[in-house]
C-alpha cells in the first residue's frame, strides 16, 4: 500500500531538496565566477591562443543546451576517460563551466564599457596595466556588471533544476518523487515552484541591495 | 580513450528525425508565444490596472520558476484536470507559455522604446485607438525587437531540450536512444551539442539579416 496524502514532512523533504539546489548553486557560481572572470582577465591582457580558445569556449556552452552539456559530462566522459563520476560531481562540473561561459561575456562587456579615455589617462600617470585592471577597470566593472549578473543569477538558480534528470537528489527531484507517491501533482509542482519563485525573489533582492552599495561611491554627491 | 564518430553514420535519420520534431516543436512555440506575448505586452502597456497587473503576475511566474517544473506541472497535471494531452502538445504548450513571457518583455521595451510623438501626431490625425495599436505601435515594436526576439527563439530551441524529460523523442530524447544503443555517449552528445550550436547560429544569423533588411530606412538616418 501506498501513502498518498502530501504532509507537513513531505515540505520537510523538499526543503532538504531546496538545500541541495542551494548549495550547488552556491558552489557552482563561486566556480564559475572564479573561472570566467579569469577567462575576462586573460581576454584583458589579450593573452594569445588562450584568450580566443575561452572565447570560442563560452560561445560554445552559451548556445548550446545545459542538459546535453550534462549528458556529455554525466554518460560522455566517464566512458572516454574510463573513470566514474558521480551525478553530484557531474553537475557541479556542468553548472560551474555554464556559469562561467556567461559570467565571461558579463565581465568583457563591464570592463569595455569603461572608457578609453580613462585608461589612456591611467596610463600617462604610469599606472600598470594591473594596477589599472585592480584600482580603475575593476570597481567600476563591477557595478556596470551587477545588473545583468543578478538576471544570469536567478537564471542559473532555475539551471539547477536539470540536474534532477541525472539523479542528484534536488528540489525537483524530490518534487519528482512526491509526485509519484502521492499522485497529487498540483500540490506537489506548486510548493516546488512556489520555493523556486521565493529563492529567486531572494537572489534579486540580495543583488540589489549590493549594487546600490556599490554604485553608491560613483553617485554624484554635490560640490 | 577512444573516439569514433564513424560508429553514428547509421543511426543519422534517427536523429535527422529528432531535430524535425525539435525545428516542428519550437516552431509551433515561437508563433504561440509570439501571440501570447504580443496580447500580453499590450496588457502591460495599457492603461487598465487589473489586467496589468495580472499581466504582470504571469510574467513574473514564468521567468522565476524553472521550466522543467512548469512542464512537470503541465504534464501531470492537466489529465486531473480531465484535459488528456500527448507529450508533444504538453510541451509545445508548455515551451509557448514560457516564450510567451519572455516575448512580452522584449515587445515591451519595443513598445515603450516608440517616440511619444509618433502616437501623439496620430492621435491629433483622429485615428481611433485601434488603428493606432494596429497600423502604429504594433508594426514599429515588432520592427525594432526583431534581434532580441531572436535571442528569446534561440533560448526557446536550448530549452527545447528539456523535454526530452516527458518522454519526447525530439533531438536531445533521440540522441539518448542512440546513445544507449551505440555506447559511445560521448560521440553522440559531442555531436548534439554541434547540432544544437549549429541550429541556434543560423537562427541568430537570420534574425541578423531579418533586422538589417526591416530596419534599413532608420539605418540610413532618413528617420
Amino acid at each position: 500500500m501506498r501513502y498518498t496524502d502530501f504532509t507537513v514532512h513531505d515540505i520537510l523533504l523538499l526543503l532538504q531538496g531546496a538545500g541541495v539546489s542551494v548549495a550547488l548553486f552556491a558552489a557552482t557560481t563561486a566556480i564559475g565566477l572564479m573561472i570566467g572572470l579569469t577567462w575576462a582577465v586573460l581576454r584583458y591582457y589579450r593573452t594569445p591562443v588562450l584568450a580566443p580558445f575561452f572565447a570560442a569556449m563560452a560561445e560554445l556552452l552559451k548556445n548550446s543546451p545545459v542538459l546535453v552539456q550534462l549528458f556529455l559530462v554525466f554518460f560522455g566522459l566517464p566512458v572516454l576517460l574510463e573513470t566514474d563520476i558521480t551525478p553530484v560531481q557531474a553537475a557541479v562540473i556542468t553548472l560551474s563551466g555554464n556559469t562561467a561561459a556567461f559570467i565571461y561575456v558579463i565581465a568583457v562587456s563591464a570592463i569595455e564599457s569603461i572608457g578609453r579615455e580613462q585608461l589612456e589617462t591611467a596610463r600617462v600617470f604610469g599606472l600598470s596595466r594591473w594596477q589599472i585592471l585592480r584600482k580603475v577597470v575593476a570597481p567600476q566593472a563591477a557595478a556596470f556588471g551587477l545588473g545583468p549578473l543578478t538576471g544570469l543569477l536567478v537564471n542559473q538558480l532555475q539551471v539547477t533544476s536539470l540536474i534532477s534528470v541525472i539523479g542528484v537528489l534536488d528540489l525537483t527531484k524530490v518534487g519528482a518523487i512526491l509526485n509519484l507517491r502521492t499522485l497529487k501533482p498540483f500540490i506537489v509542482w506548486t510548493v516546488v515552484g512556489l520555493l523556486y519563485y521565493l529563492m529567486a525573489k531572494l537572489i534579486a533582492t540580495t543583488c540589489a541591495r549590493l549594487e546600490t552599495r556599490l554604485r553608491a561611491h560613483s553617485q554624484w554627491k554635490g560640490l | 580513450m577512444t573516439f569514433d564518430p564513424t560508429l553514428l553514420a547509421p543511426y543519422l535519420p534517427d536523429l535527422a528525425a529528432g531535430a524535425r520534431l525539435t525545428a516542428l516543436a519550437c516552431a509551433l512555440a515561437l508563433a504561440g508565444g509570439l501571440a501570447l506575448g504580443v496580447i500580453v505586452a499590450l496588457l502591460r502597456a495599457s492603461a487598465a490596472p487589473l489586467t496589468r497587473r495580472l499581466a504582470d503576475i504571469y510574467v513574473d511566474i514564468f521567468r522565476n520558476v524553472p521550466f522543467i517544473v512548469q512542464l512537470f506541472f503541465l504534464f501531470y497535471g492537466l489529465p486531473e484536470l480531465g484535459i488528456e494531452l500527448n507529450a508533444f502538445s504538453t510541451g509545445v504548450l508548455a515551451l509557448s507559455l514560457a516564450g510567451g513571457a519572455f516575448t512580452s518583455d522584449v515587445i515591451r521595451s519595443g513598445i515603450l522604446a516608440i517616440d511619444p510623438g509618433v502616437i501623439e501626431a496620430a492621435q491629433v490625425s483622429g485615428l481611433s485607438r485601434r488603428v493606432i495599436y494596429q497600423k502604429i505601435v504594433l508594426p514599429i515594436a515588432l520592427r525594432t525587437s526583431v534581434r532580441p526576439l531572436g535571442s528569446v527563439f534561440v533560448n526557446l530551441i536550448l530549452t527545447s531540450s528539456i523535454l526530452s524529460a516527458i518522454t519526447l523523442n525530439e533531438l536531445t530524447g533521440a540522441a539518448k536512444i542512440v546513445a544507449a544503443d551505440t555506447f559511445a555517449p560521448f560521440e553522440v552528445y559531442a555531436l548534439l551539442l554541434v547540432a544544437y550550436v549549429t541550429l541556434t547560429y543560423l537562427v541568430s544569423l537570420t534574425a541578423g539579416a531579418l533586422h538589417r533588411r526591416l530596419n534599413r530606412e532608420r539605418a540610413l538616418g532618413a528617420n
